[in-house]
């Protein structure tokens, strides 16, 4: 009987919610994509055409498959960060500048450091999460001690990161050059690259087999439960036994050095070297990358494919029409914003205004959108 | 001493005037709103192309209005309605506001990264006539564009609209006690729906003046942040609009100063347009000391991480 | 005083309900219940938890919307889809769980809703503070219109609610639960005001399980089963027994039977001088000491808010106590609960939702957490025997509707709560149970099991202490009663030596004084003199 339960996500009751994480997703981005091609329609251009440019672009013949790969192996790394602050109830929306601080040291050990590369590309990659991590750090500390607010934090940190790691970029520890951007990596540090088409390299395995090790350790350890119970119930799973204060910690920092080595793996596979404002947002698409896998592990392969393929893709749109690449941007949010909706599924059924009146033990239950600093 | 400093200061201030006044509504209505940044940058963008393609001001504030309160609306839609969660529907918002103007600038206006043109008009700059004369009053109170002035008078209309009138007495025990609001028949949706849409209406406000007087261009996320700051500075003053406007007056002054360092220290400006965002944070983490030190001398645990 | 009333008899009744059908989704709530009120009359509504009863009156204030039926008010047909409407029809509700905003003032929580206005919308201050004064001066509710809600003990509280309906020319006022609350003799004064109420010609329903109060002060009496109203009787020589069985069915006992306890001199729960401050930094727990020996039950009587809350969460490891101790089978406060739970604590939680249960979890999930250590191998996490475990107490604890994947919000209350004891009990270093409100929110059957397991777990020479406001089940369930008032013990008493009046007496602080400032602020003098 056990093995059905493997990757049970943390809401099911009826059949309907059963077949929820399936047929949300699906929904949020059918509207996504009928919205999307309304505001392509409005700037005078044939959405029909610029879907196709998109799918044929990003799926079609292996290049474009190569690069689909390229661009969904960071989206692996952000959206398994999301992801898993987000099961434990932790808002973590910082991973941009996560990610940034992980590449800049990731980075700063691939070019200062000379070792053989079997030393070399583990100390490095390891630099990255160490960095993500301790930028993730700062909000879950600021968090669990302070009561701070953590995603207001995480997102004035992400301009932080972009503004610290540019520092360093421009004049700290700038290479020669009119470039903003460290020296380039040793070859011993650079994960291997393995097609001229793209630059998809040995991070895609990295980040498959964290996917994996997540999935196991969610549906199969102690840990993994623990992070869900917190992230349903803080106050139960703390009276339970759970350390909450530690494991949210915990749980942010791991979500921080998973972001660093979507840094790592940028540097050290893609660029080979760290450029001031690499990253088109990778930080935030992760957010959609997790909400779309309703943050479950294996999910976000699925949805960081999706997303990559379009960012993939929206590189050939934007040379072939000139649509910028926002306009994928534009998508995955809205598809969030309906996956948002998803805890009001019955809404269909039953009016909310009626289900505010009729349980008031619900009601009482802890409210997220109360502020947090106010006193009565 | 240059008075000037003075007057940057209050317009810098202006946008975070507004900002704040909308998170305040929204705060005293029970919702943390960090959709501010995602209103201001459509209204800022609003702003601008329609100033930019109709030649008039007044029209152009208008559209960066009501394009606000539009998406102010889309929020209220998703949080109230459809019970989305606030931080991730707000999260959602901010993006999707960024993108959706960074995807505009581009598809109409035919621009990657800034916009601005000669066609774009200005607002003109107010001198009031005796104050003008006076040396620091009237760095302070003079030379301001019409939206300064409207900033600062919104203080005290939404601290009375508050704290006096019926409207004002519903919309803070909605977001004190929302059960005894709708006990008495108070529609609790409808209260925070409307909140909601005040906060839109501010953040047009904001938005124009960022792209249209602040400067006279648009940029991809130009408003860097300034819907966070405001809602520092909204906890701070733990929602009070006097408190929370003199908090954003002394947010800008801080950087008005900070403006002046470059040339004083030689500086890289990565470090300076640091200032803001540790300011804020310190700001919050100020706050979280006060409100932590009073709990943990009661002993109360509190562990609701959301 | 019933004589008083029944000349109204005659009179049309000012409120029927008809066939009234409640549906949430596929469960119904209220199956064709009908009603009558007449003028003048206080009329019981009694029955289990989930029979219907605050269902039925929330559909008649408007809060929730009827599936079918028909409802006349006054003889006119109504249909209300919110509290405005029924309000205008001269409908009052004063809640179980006070719907007021505590940071407000007495007037503005009664003038809410219906503010006077002066020009530009403005509220009239001046008008609402007069307003308040004449009214709780005409009905004899003595409040300052300019106290803040949130530092009036309870029973003010009330008052304002009571007021607010007044203020709104409700003639019809539905009070749901009101007694839970207040003490014996705050009940009294509540039950005069109702009686002087329905001679001025205001109609009362008054919802309850209380059946004592029942008899004490009602007209008529209408018992709710399963969503239906399955009686209406005059109060005229019925028994408390009597409305039970028609209440569930069959006949009930009201008294846990159990034998006499023998207590061991080994001391499970030793506080000592224990000062514990509130959410608001008052004084709630104010160098308290107390005892809970094995074998034995002890009940801590108390109006609620009198610290016990606070109480139990120092000892559960959930709040700090500023100065003394804690001792849970000799070994001191740990930093965290589960050093306290393996010190032998099991504690079973008022808040369900909250702290207690995780309600979107499944049963098994909710059975387990606290067990962990027992099913992890490296970590890893056994959960085929987690889930065989929990299969195990669902049968061994009746958790009637439990299967191991359902969530624990689909449980009803009590089986919610066998959910709780079924976890807490089976730990084998569990010597101290602490049950906070074990019977709130669970119906009569439930009770009465729940009860026993505490007596079994008695007998098993663990120590029992229960923590609630509901005095009569303090009384037949303890075998010692300590009063808690204004955050210290103001009574040790024997439960077979004691009755409910003197438990009461202690309850509202020995002399009456029962209102006055916020509670710690002057706590001391007063216990001092006790």
């Amino acid at each position: 009987m056990a093995p059905e339960s493997t990757a049970e996500p943390p809401r099911k009751s009826t059949l309907a919610a059963v077949l929820a994480p399936v047929v949300q997703p699906l929904v949020a981005i059918l509207i996504a994509t009928c919205v999307g091609g309304l505001l392509v329609l409005a700037l005078g251009r044939n959405p029909f055409e610029v879907y196709g440019i998109l799918i044929s672009g990003s799926v079609v013949g292996v290049p474009n498959i190569l690069v689909t790969l390229q661009m969904m192996t960071p989206l692996i790394f952000t959206g398994l960060a999301v992801a898993v602050s987000f099961r434990a109830g932790l808002w973590n929306i910082g991973v941009e500048g996560q990610m940034l601080v992980g590449a800049l040291l990731s980075g700063i050990v691939g070019y200062a450091i000379h070792l053989p590369w079997f030393l070399h590309i583990p100390l490095a990659v390891l630099a990255g999460f160490v960095g993500g991590a301790l930028w993730a750090a700062i909000p879950a500390l600021l968090r669990v001690y302070l009561n701070v607010n953590e995603l207001v934090v995480c997102l004035m940190l992400n301009p932080v990161a972009l503004l610290v790691t540019g520092f360093f970029a421009s004049h700290v520890l700038k290479a020669p050059g009119p470039t903003n951007k460290l020296p380039d990596i040793d070859p011993s540090a650079a994960l291997p690259n393995f097609s001229i088409y793209s630059q998809v390299n040995a991070g895609l395995f990295l980040a498959l087999a964290c996917c994996i090790v997540l999935a196991l350790v969610n549906a199969r350890t102690i840990r993994g439960f623990e992070w869900k119970l917190m992230g349903l119930n803080p106050r139960f799973a703390y009276y339970g036994g759970v350390d909450v204060p530690r494991r949210a910690i915990g749980v942010m920092m791991l979500g921080g050095g998973i972001a660093g080595l979507a840094g790592a793996e940028q540097v050290l596979g893609q660029y080979r070297a760290f450029y001031d404002n690499f990253s088109p947002g990778y930080g935030f698409d992760g957010i959609a990358v997790a909400m779309l896998a309703n943050f479950d592990p294996i999910g976000v392969i699925l949805a960081a494919f999706l997303f990559g393929a379009l960012n993939g893709g929206s590189a050939v749109l934007q040379m072939m029409t000139g649509l910028s690449k926002y306009l994928v941007q534009v998508l995955q949010f809205i598809t969030v914003l309906v996956l948002a909706a998803q805890f009001s599924w019955n809404w269909l059924r039953r009016r909310p205004v009626a289900a505010l009146a009729q349980e008031p033990e619900r009601s009482a239950a802890p409210d997220l959108a109360h502020p947090s600093g106010r006193q009565a | 001493m240059d008075f000037d400093i003075l007057n940057s200061a209050v317009r810098i201030a202006t946008p975070l005037i507004f900002a704040a006044m909308g998170g305040v509504v929204t705060y005293q209505a029970g919702m943390l709103n960090i959709a501010l940044d995602g209103f201001m940058i459509v209204a800022a963008f609003t702003a601008i192309a329609t100033a930019y393609l109709t030649g008039s001001l007044t029209i152009a504030l208008i559209g960066a209005i009501v394009a606000s309160v539009l998406l102010a609306a889309l929020m209220a839609v998703f949080n109230i309605r459809l019970r989305a969660n606030i931080f991730i529907a707000g999260t959602a918002i901010i993006f999707l506001g960024n993108s959706l103007t960074a995807l505009l600038l581009k598809g109409v206006l035919g621009q990657d990264g800034v916009f601005t043109s000669d066609r774009i008009p200005n607002f003109p700059v107010i001198r009031v006539p005796v104050v003008d004369g006076i040396p620091v009053l009237g760095a302070l109170l003079s030379g301001h564009t019409i939206l300064v002035y409207v900033a600062y008078l919104s203080v005290p209309l939404v601290a009375w609209s508050l704290y006096r009138t019926r409207w004002g007495l519903r919309l803070r025990v909605v977001g004190e006690a929302p059960e005894a609001a709708a006990a008495v028949g108070i529609d609790v949706d409808k209260i925070k729906f409307q909140a909601m849409l005040i906060s839109g209406l501010f953040c047009g406000f904001a938005g124009a003046y960022l792209s249209l007087a602040y400067v006279t261009l648009f940029a991809r996320e130009m408003t860097a942040e300034r819907g966070l700051i405001a809602l520092a500075a909204i906890f701070f003053a733990r929602g009070n609009p006097y408190r929370t406007a003199l908090v954003a007056v002394l947010f800008g002054g801080a950087t008005a100063l900070s403006v002046r360092l470059p040339q004083v220290t030689g500086l890289a400006p990565q470090l300076l347009q640091l200032i803001p965002y540790v300011v804020t944070v310190l700001a919050l983490v100020i706050v979280g000391w006060r409100t932590t030190r009073a709990r943990n001398r009661y002993g109360a645990w509190r562990f609701d991480l959301g | 005083m019933q004589e008083a009333v029944l000349p109204h008899k005659g009179l049309p009744p000012v409120v029927r309900m008809r066939d009234i059908v409640k549906m949430f989704g596929s469960f119904v709530a209220v199956r064709s219940a009908a009603i009558e009120i007449g003028r003048g009359e206080i009329h019981a509504l009694v029955g289990e938890n989930g029979a219907g009863k605050s269902t039925l009156m929330n559909i008649l204030y408007g809060l929730l919307e009827r599936t079918s039926g028909a409802i006349e008010v006054f003889g006119q047909d109504v249909h209300f889809s919110n509290p405005r409407q029924a309000i205008g029809y001269g409908i009052g509700m004063v809640h179980q769980h006070f719907k007021l905003a505590p940071s407000f003032t007495v007037a503005e929580n009664i003038i809410l809703g219906s503010e006077p206005l002066t020009t530009y919308q403005r509220i009239d201050r001046v008008r609402a503070e007069r307003e308040t004064r004449e009214l709780s001066q005409r009905f004899g509710l003595n409040l300052d219109p300019r106290a803040i809600v949130g530092t009036l003990p309870v029973g003010l509280r009330q008052r304002v609610e009571i007021l607010k309906a007044l203020y709104r020319q409700a003639e019809i006022l539905i009070l749901d639960e009101p007694t839970a609350v207040l003490t014996p003799q705050e009940t009294r004064e509540l039950f005069a005001t109702m009686r002087s109420l329905a001679e001025g010609g205001h109609s009362i329903i008054f919802i309850t399980h209380k059946l004592r109060e029942v008899i004490e002060v009602s007209d008529r009496i209408s018992i709710m089963r399963h969503g239906e109203v399955v009686d209406t009787i005059d109060n005229d020589n019925v028994t408390a027994q009597q409305i039970a069985g028609h209440m569930v069915g069959r006949s009930v006992l009201l008294r846990v039977e159990k034998s006499v306890a023998r207590p061991t001199t080994e001391v499970l729960l030793k506080v000592d001088g224990l000062t514990a401050l509130g959410d608001r930094g008052e004084r709630a727990v104010d160098d308290l000491s107390l005892e809970v020996r094995a074998g034995e039950i002890v009940g801590l009587a108390g109006v609620q808010g009198n610290g016990q809350d606070e109480l139990v969460e120092c000892i559960a490891g959930l709040r700090r106590p500023v100065e003394g101790n804690v001792a849970i089978c000799g070994t001191g406060l740990g930093p965290k609960p589960s050093d306290n739970r393996d010190a032998g604590l099991a504690y079973i939680p008022a808040d369900r939702g909250g702290v207690g249960l995780s309600l979107e979890s499944s049963i098994w999930e909710n059975m387990t957490i606290g067990h962990l250590p027992q099913f992890s191998r490296f970590g890893v996490f056994a959960i085929g025997k987690a889930r065989d475990r929990a299969k195990q107490l669902i049968a061994c604890f009746d958790v009637r509707g439990g299967e191991v994947e359902k969530p624990a919000k689909s449980l009803s209350g009590g089986n919610q709560q066998k959910v709780q004891l079924a976890r807490e009990l089976t730990r084998p270093a569990a010597r101290l149970i602490i049950a906070e409100q074990p019977s709130q929110g669970v119906d009569i059957g439930a009770i009465e099991s729940i009860h026993r397991t505490l007596v079994e777990m008695r007998d098993a020479g663990r120590g029992v202490f229960v923590v609630s406001a509901d005095l009569d089940e303090i009384m037949s369930i303890s075998d010692r009663v300590l009063v808690m008032y204004r955050g210290r013990i103001v009574a040790n008493l024997l439960a077979a030596e004691t009755d409910t009046e003197e438990v009461g007496r202690y309850m509202g602080g020995l002399d009456g004084e029962p209102f006055g400032p916020s509670a710690g602020d002057t706590g001391k003098g007063l216990a001092d003199g006790a």
